[in-house]
């Protein structure tokens, strides 16, 4: 057989990336595997999270060492991380479905591309300017004319910030499903005396439903995983359920920067293995997102792939 | 066009040539010394680190603002060669890493701030705020915040308590205070850089001193825990400042006055190793909440020319780095004569 460099270099290069993940879970497994047996399913749906005493001496429990006190249940940050996505979404999605159709149908083709370009702009802001816009703007905002006790930190305030980051992901993936779809389609809906609006919700968006999910899904990785600008705008909540929109909440990927800092310096490292173990979840989490959706859909993300 | 394009080529060849010589060269001349932790002492550094550099070219020193707990685990990991802390290291750790020092540069101490609108002056205690931060007390006009403020119009309001959501040496600060006030708060929340608050259902966690002061500001009731390094900004933004009851029964404000007091009345009880709580320091009138700012250091050091350049640098930090034109800026105060002598004997552990 005939060796081929250039295939055999290709195959290295494609190896790398799935490589690369399955190290990442790999190592998650192994450095977490001390606290996943010390924590069993208590830590998936209890409340109490405390890193224990890191200046008294650790205990033995069992085979492990642990910092006096130590409890880790994290059903706060998963009822966080879920809720918060979630009502971003439900904000996200008709501000995305507008702005897109408004792009592809009611604006002229002339002054079409700049203005999606400003759309996908929107989508590289970095998170931590949309935390301060959120620290600056939207919490005075809640607090002074919404909440009811005066704080504006929060749920709410964190699902706003996270639709303002998801919803160019949306709409540029929508807008570009829309200018794909064919001008026979639309016209002919036309010729049947079809209003626009008629044109739009019959003969259009029927046929980008499936790209509209994938780009819900795509958004909703990058809603679940936010870390910095949740961290500035959520209240930091703590062993204690939402009750309301205003209630202070901690989503899994700001818990753990919240936390690591004096992870660090617990000398049995279990503060550190217990969040590798969050991490672990908030990996699942998404897996599970992202895979419901393509069961969903399969075939989503074809016409995207073809659009550009 | 070819041409050209080569000699482009050669262009960039000859200018990463230049800049590897020049790097190479550069860290031959200098040792650099990596500086990681506190947000606290951060603005310290910035100001100490230009004056220094600029007086000893031969050692950069970089610096970040990370958190205390990261400061002491990347030093006990020889990762970073100073780390920046406002929590001394713990016994437990110090088993683990004994050739760890916890070396003080500076006195710093801890407000207590609040937003109520209309209220001027505001004194408070330990186990109020104790109270305050585990839920037992909910309202502004609660019975034990009225006995200790006679005279005071206080709001029939809920009170937002504001804590830190990342680790902290303000935490680790504030909860020893709480710790040593209150007999229920110690034997439930002990104290750390981080703290397994109480469920409230309006309690704010911020993310660090900025965030603590943007949340008590846009806030109005709420109660916050910030480093006096941020003094100025917290009167700009027009929050009051808290009179704390000390040791002695007599209620004190921050000022450079008590927090000295704090600090000349723990001199002799300093250990060696100068691991020790300034919390409740006896003195008519000392601040309660005043603790020393340190430098995590680890005694072995990988080479000669590393530990030399940290002895340097602590022992500038000692003299010129405490004199007023830098300290007076961060509020922070000059470490008392004996506990500079202290320092300068565990700066010499460095090899």
């Amino acid at each position: 057989m005939k060796l081929r460099p250039f295939r055999l270099s290709l195959l290295g290069l494609s190896l790398l990336i799935p490589g690369a993940l399955a190290a990442v879970v790999l190592f998650l497994l192994i450095y977490s595997g001390q606290a996943i047996g010390f924590n069993g399913l208590h830590f998936l749906y209890t409340i109490n999270w405390n890193l224990g005493d890191l200046y008294d001496d650790p205990v033995q429990v069992g085979n492990v060492q642990v910092p006096s006190g130590a409890n880790y249940g994290i059903l706060v940050f998963i009822v966080g991380t879920l809720l918060s996505s979630f009502i971003a979404i439900l904000i996200a999605v008709p501000l995305s479905m507008g702005a897109a159709i408004c792009l592809a149908e009611a604006l002229p083709a002339k002054i079409r591309p700049v203005l999606s370009m400003l759309v996908e702009l929107v989508a590289v802001v970095p998170s931590v300017v949309f935390g301060l816009w959120g620290i600056a703007v939207l919490i005075p905002f809640i607090g002074d004319y919404l909440s009811p006790t005066g704080n504006g930190y929060g749920l709410l305030a964190t699902s706003v910030v996270l639709a303002l980051m998801i919803t160019p992901i949306i709409a540029t993936t929508l807008l570009d499903a829309l200018l794909q779809v064919p001008k026979e389609n639309r016209e002919s809906a036309f010729a049947l005396g079809a209003t626009h609006f008629e044109v739009v919700t019959k003969a259009m968006m029927p046929m980008v439903r499936t790209t509209l999910i994938g780009g819900i899904v795509l958004a909703l990785g990058r809603a679940l995983g936010e870390t910095m600008a949740v961290l500035m705008v959520s209240g930091g909540g703590i062993n204690i359920l939402p009750t309301s929109i205003f209630s202070p909440v901690s989503t899994i990927a700001s818990f753990i920067v919240g936390q690591l800092d004096s992870a660090e310096a617990d000398p049995t490292n279990m503060s550190i293995r217990a969040l590798a173990e969050i991490a672990l979840v908030l990996f699942i989490i998404t897996l599970a997102v992202n895979s419901a959706a393509k069961l969903l859909t399969s075939g989503a993300l074809n016409v995207r792939k073809r659009s550009h | 066009m070819k041409f050209s394009k080569k000699a482009l080529r050669s262009g960039v060849a000859a200018l990463a040539f230049v800049a590897t010589a020049g790097f190479a060269s550069a860290a031959h001349a200098t040792t650099t010394l990596v500086e990681t932790g506190s947000s606290l002492l951060y603005p310290l550094f910035n100001l100490w680190v230009p004056d220094f550099t600029a007086a000893n070219p031969g050692i950069q020193v970089t610096t970040t603002s990370t958190g205390s707990g990261a400061g002491i685990a990347q030093a006990a990991k020889g990762l970073v060669q100073i780390g920046a802390s406002d929590a001394y290291v713990s016994d437990s750790l110090e088993k683990k890493f004994p050739d760890l020092l916890s070396i003080p540069l500076a006195i710093s101490a801890q407000s207590i701030n609040y937003n109520l609108p209309g209220v001027k002056s505001l004194n408070l205690s330990g186990p109020i705020l104790a109270g305050i931060y585990s839920g037992t007390i909910t309202m502004w006009n609660d019975p034990a915040i009225k006995a200790a403020n006679p005279g005071v119009a206080l709001p029939a309001h809920v009170i937002i308590p504001v804590h830190r959501a990342d680790g902290s040496g303000d935490t680790f600060i504030f909860s020893q205070y709480l710790a040593a006030s209150d007999a229920a708060w110690k034997a439930k929340y002990k104290f750390g850089t981080t703290v397994s608050w109480a469920p409230i259902s309006g309690e704010i966690g911020a993310k660090g001193n900025a965030g603590m002061l943007a949340a008590a500001a846009a806030n109005p009731y709420s109660i916050a825990y910030i480093g006096i390094s941020y003094a100025n900004k917290v009167a700009a933004a027009g929050l009051g400042e808290a009179a704390l009851k000390n040791a002695l029964g007599a209620y004190v404000l921050p000022t450079p006055e008590t927090i000295q007091a704090a600090a000349n009345s723990v001199v002799t009880d300093t250990p060696p190793d100068e691991r020790i709580s300034m919390i409740f320091s006896l003195g008519p009138d000392a601040y309660p909440i005043v603790n020393y700012e340190y430098a995590i250091v680890k005694s072995d050091q990988p080479d000669t020319t590393t530990a030399a350049a940290i002895q340097t640098f602590l022992t500038w930090a000692l003299t010129t780095g405490n004199g007023a034109t830098y300290l007076d800026k961060v509020h922070f105060l000059p470490l008392p004569a004996a506990i500079v002598i202290l320092s300068k004997t565990q700066i010499a552990k460095v090899q």
